[in-house]
């Protein structure tokens, strides 16, 4: 079910609010079988995947911290719990891709390329790299003591299923939840937040990410199209990106919230950073501090020498890259972003630029990353190397592509285009506007989101870019 | 901070949650029927359910159906945003979206061997040849393709596309020894002379289906002297007022109001011994095979009018027939395995697609096996001779 349609707005969600607010007790366990309905409504038994996750890390997660468990027992419940979960993201993520490669690479040496590894499709159970990290996060910290173990599977399930977060983020700790598992209040205060962040979230999405999808779509899907026209393109896929996998997480967190619920956010007006890493520090928060914390330190960090400090931040970025999906464009962008940071780091945590203006910083961090968009975005290494051909204009463009300025040059495009680049150029994200809700604010709020709704009812185009990942 | 903002905005949210589901419970009742919500609980939950199941709520939503055309509306005429499935061209010519697709995107004719044009066509040559029926084939240029500078910002070389997957398509089909007519250069060039498309609509003018019925007959006769009949047609100017498809394609009832119907001058077909309007006679030498570009002024207003008419006329003899709108790239195909007495006593066999099925056609690109040849079946050769 996504959040930005018509079963969810209009069923799912004042369904799940009224018998919520109405039942006296047990609305843990009531969230977490809307969750799974929530999360079964792509594929019902996709359920059964993370109830398996569930069940194994809270069955290791209560051998790791079980009084007078050996460490030899314990470390080995820990790999048992982080076996099972990257196997199934393994399994379910990375088997076709390997099978392919592996024969390919057969075949390149000289074998037949068929039969070494069986290739078949396997279906890509919506959300589960984000899980299965939130899974695996619980049974290191209980391992670390960072966290006590859940007091009940019903509440580490509540954790890992709830529906806000469950697809798309932000990859929620457990010690976050914890303790609002145990407690949390019900306020006005913290509902109407919820209420003015999912507003927000929802008319982002439909207003703006979707519109610029369509343009982007447009070009990526177009064969060699103009250098101009390749490069609005690529800046529509940024918005698109920023503003559909930001709403989704203003959404999420603002569901949290009508349930009681805090959890941090995960963007931070990424598009004004002024270097690579200050990128990283303000894009998709979630991951790039499970990354730190859970791959990088581990690794030695920048603890070590310099050099281990580049070849851990390349390696973190590269499976940062793997962890969005089995293709050669996500780990080719994974390898792009982690060589700019350790460039970065070389220059200490300096960017190459970095006596440029400001507004020169931000324009040439910006072109940095739709760079890597165009790389993320392309359904293949060879199409990402055509489109920045394009982009740079080493391609000559096709006499048909001449026709795709009527798709992108509208009236409506270019409105939405320039409301997309003054929201991402200013510093002022959502979570701003609504710390200090009023009465002028929640009227903008309102029309707002009957406007956002009446678009939803004509827009047929309604992807969630990071569900697929 | 005042409180009182805040249950307000609660209580707007709330309203605008509920309300929606509540008041399509309240229609649904009005007209007798059970809350179509309910009918989740019915079917069993499996993926393909419950994505029928959402499919059906929004469809059934009076909501969605009340306020879409408004939006619609709006959108077009603050933005000029003609919606998702038309594209705005300039002097407010409309296009049809897959059709500007299928000329901007990568089209692989051979990616999928099952699925391959070229292979189905080459196939359909063979199994008409070894009823010694001849087969020549019409890939129909699309709107964008003739009117491209209505789209392009840039100019173009010539003020043609170039090279595209059409041309790539005849290049393969004239190399596997299929005859093919390309009509987008006369096209191109009629557009001068006369409208060749219309403004609001896919498709084409009543003169430019002439013309191109006139191009064809000359092709064929050219090959095949001896298919020319001895039936006598004249014509009779008729004018009509079309409301493009496109139109509707902006599901905007009002904008349909505002947007005026186009005047189309059509010549209309008629024998001249009898003074009847053309119609099709299923026992013809020819048989064409096509989409709603046939449709167009044939079957359609004003009738006798479109392409088969006149390509009739220009052979003096009556034609068979079989029109699939949307459908010319497999399903008119399988119309004809069913109704395989149409091939009996037939000597070429015309099939028309429009270029957009080359990569988007119905069901794509099957292999249709006829059924086996009859002994009675005339042998009166095999190719457009």
């Amino acid at each position: 079910m996504v959040f930005s349609s018509h079963i969810f707005l209009f069923y799912f969600l004042p369904a799940v609010l009224l018998i919520y607010y109405l039942l006296p007790r047990g609305r843990n366990v009531f969230l977490t079988l809307v969750s799974y309905v929530f999360y079964g409504w792509w594929q019902p038994w996709f359920v059964v995947l993370m109830m398996f996750s569930t069940g194994l890390d809270y069955l290791c997660g209560g051998i790791i911290s079980r009084p007078g468990a050996g460490s030899r027992v314990r470390r080995m419940a820990l790999v048992a719990a982080i076996l099972g979960d990257l196997g199934l993201l393994a399994f379910f993520k990375y088997y076709t891709f390997t099978a392919e490669n592996l024969n390919r690479l057969a075949s390149l040496l000289g074998g037949s390329g068929h039969g070494f590894l069986p290739v078949f499709a396997v279906a890509l159970p919506i959300g589960i790299s984000f899980y299965t990290f939130e899974s695996m996060s619980y049974t290191i910290d209980v391992y670390r003591g960072i966290v006590k173990p859940a007091r009940s599977l019903s509440d580490l399930s509540c954790f890992i299923s709830l529906f806000p977060h469950l697809v798309a983020g932000p990859i929620v700790r457990y010690n976050i939840i914890a303790e609002q598992l145990e407690h949390r209040e019900h306020t006005v205060e913290k509902f109407t937040e919820g209420v003015a962040l999912f507003i927000l979230g929802f008319a982002k999405k439909i207003l703006l990410a979707n519109p610029m999808g369509s343009v982007a779509d447009a070009v990526f899907n177009a064969n060699a199209p103009y250098a101009l026209d390749a490069w609005v393109g690529v800046i529509a896929y940024a918005f698109q990106i920023y503003f559909d996998f930001s709403a989704y997480s203003d959404m999420a967190i603002g569901l949290a919230r009508m349930f009681g619920f805090i959890i941090p956010k995960n963007f931070a007006t990424p598009y004004v950073s002024e270097s690579i890493t200050e990128f990283w520090r303000r894009w998709h928060i979630s991951l790039s501090t499970w990354l730190r914390d859970y791959l990088y330190i581990p690794l030695g960090g920048n603890q070590r020498s310099p050099r281990r400090t580049y070849f851990n931040l390349g390696l973190v970025m590269l499976l940062g890259g793997l962890w969005h999906g089995a293709n050669w464009t996500f780990l080719a962008w994974g390898a792009y972003h982690g060589s700019l940071l350790a460039t970065e780091r070389w220059c200490g945590k300096k960017s190459l630029y970095s006596w440029l203006p400001r507004p020169g910083r931000v324009a040439v961090t910006f072109v940095l990353v739709l760079i890597s968009w165009a790389l993320f975005r392309s359904p293949d290494i060879s199409h990402a190397l055509s489109y920045l051909g394009c982009m740079f204009g080493w391609t000559a463009a096709s006499g048909p592509a001449a026709l795709l300025s009527s798709e992108i040059y509208t009236p409506h495009h270019l409105a939405i285009l320039a409301i997309c680049a003054c929201l991402s150029f200013w510093r002022y994200e959502v979570y701003d506007f609504v710390i200090e809700l009023n009465w002028s604010k929640a009227l903008v709020l309102a029309p707002l989101f009957l406007l956002a709704i009446a678009a939803m009812f004509t827009q047929s185009f309604n992807p969630f870019l990071y569900f697929q990942f | 901070m005042p409180l009182s903002y805040r249950p307000w905005l609660i209580g707007f949210f709330l309203a605008v949650i509920y309300s929606l589901p509540l008041s399509q419970v309240a229609v649904e009742a009005s007209h007798g029927e059970w809350p179509q919500a309910l009918d989740v609980f019915r079917q069993t939950p499996t993926a393909a359910n419950l994505r029928s199941f959402e499919r059906d709520t929004e469809h059934a939503s009076a909501a969605v159906a009340f306020v879409r055309p408004w939006v619609q509306s709006l959108r077009f005429e603050l933005f000029r945003d003609p919606g998702e499935k038309t594209t705005l061209g300039s002097g407010g010519w409309l296009f049809y979206k897959p059709d500007v697709q299928y000329l901007v995107e990568p089209c692989r004719l051979d990616s999928v061997p099952e699925n391959s044009p070229v292979r189905a066509i080459v196939r359909f040559r063979d199994q008409l040849a070894s009823r010694s029926i001849g087969l020549l084939v019409i890939p129909m240029p699309a709107k964008p393709s003739v009117y491209p500078d209505r789209l392009a910002a840039r100019s173009l070389p010539g003020g043609s596309l170039g090279w595209t997957h059409t041309q790539e398509l005849l290049e393969l089909l004239g190399r596997a020894g299929v005859e093919t007519v390309d009509l987008r250069d006369s096209l191109v060039l009629w557009r001068g002379q006369s409208a060749g498309y219309l403004k609001r609509d896919t498709h084409w003018s009543a003169a430019a289906a002439r013309k191109a019925a006139e191009l064809v007959a000359a092709r064929i006769l050219a090959s095949d002297p001896g298919i020319v009949g001895s039936t006598e047609y004249l014509t009779r100017p008729v004018s009509i007022d079309r409301r493009g498809d496109l139109v509707r394609m902006l599901e905007a009832p009002s904008l349909e109001r505002t947007l005026p119907a186009e005047p189309v001058e059509c010549d209309q077909v008629y024998a001249k011994r009898t003074g009847e309007l053309y119609t099709d006679d299923p026992h013809s030498p020819v048989l064409v095979l096509g989409d709603s570009y046939l449709r167009m002024y044939q079957t359609d207003e004003p009738n006798a009018a479109g392409f088969i008419a006149h390509l009739a006329r220009e052979l003096r003899t009556s034609l068979t027939s079989i029109v699939n709108d949307g459908g010319a790239s497999t399903l008119v195909r399988r119309q004809l395995a069913r109704s395989p007495d149409l091939l009996a006593g037939k000597r070429l066999v015309i099939w028309e697609f429009v270029e957009r099925d080359i990569r988007f056609g119905a069901e794509g690109w099957q292999d249709v096996p006829l059924p086996a040849v009859q002994a009675s079946s005339p042998a009166s050769g095999g190719k457009l001779r």
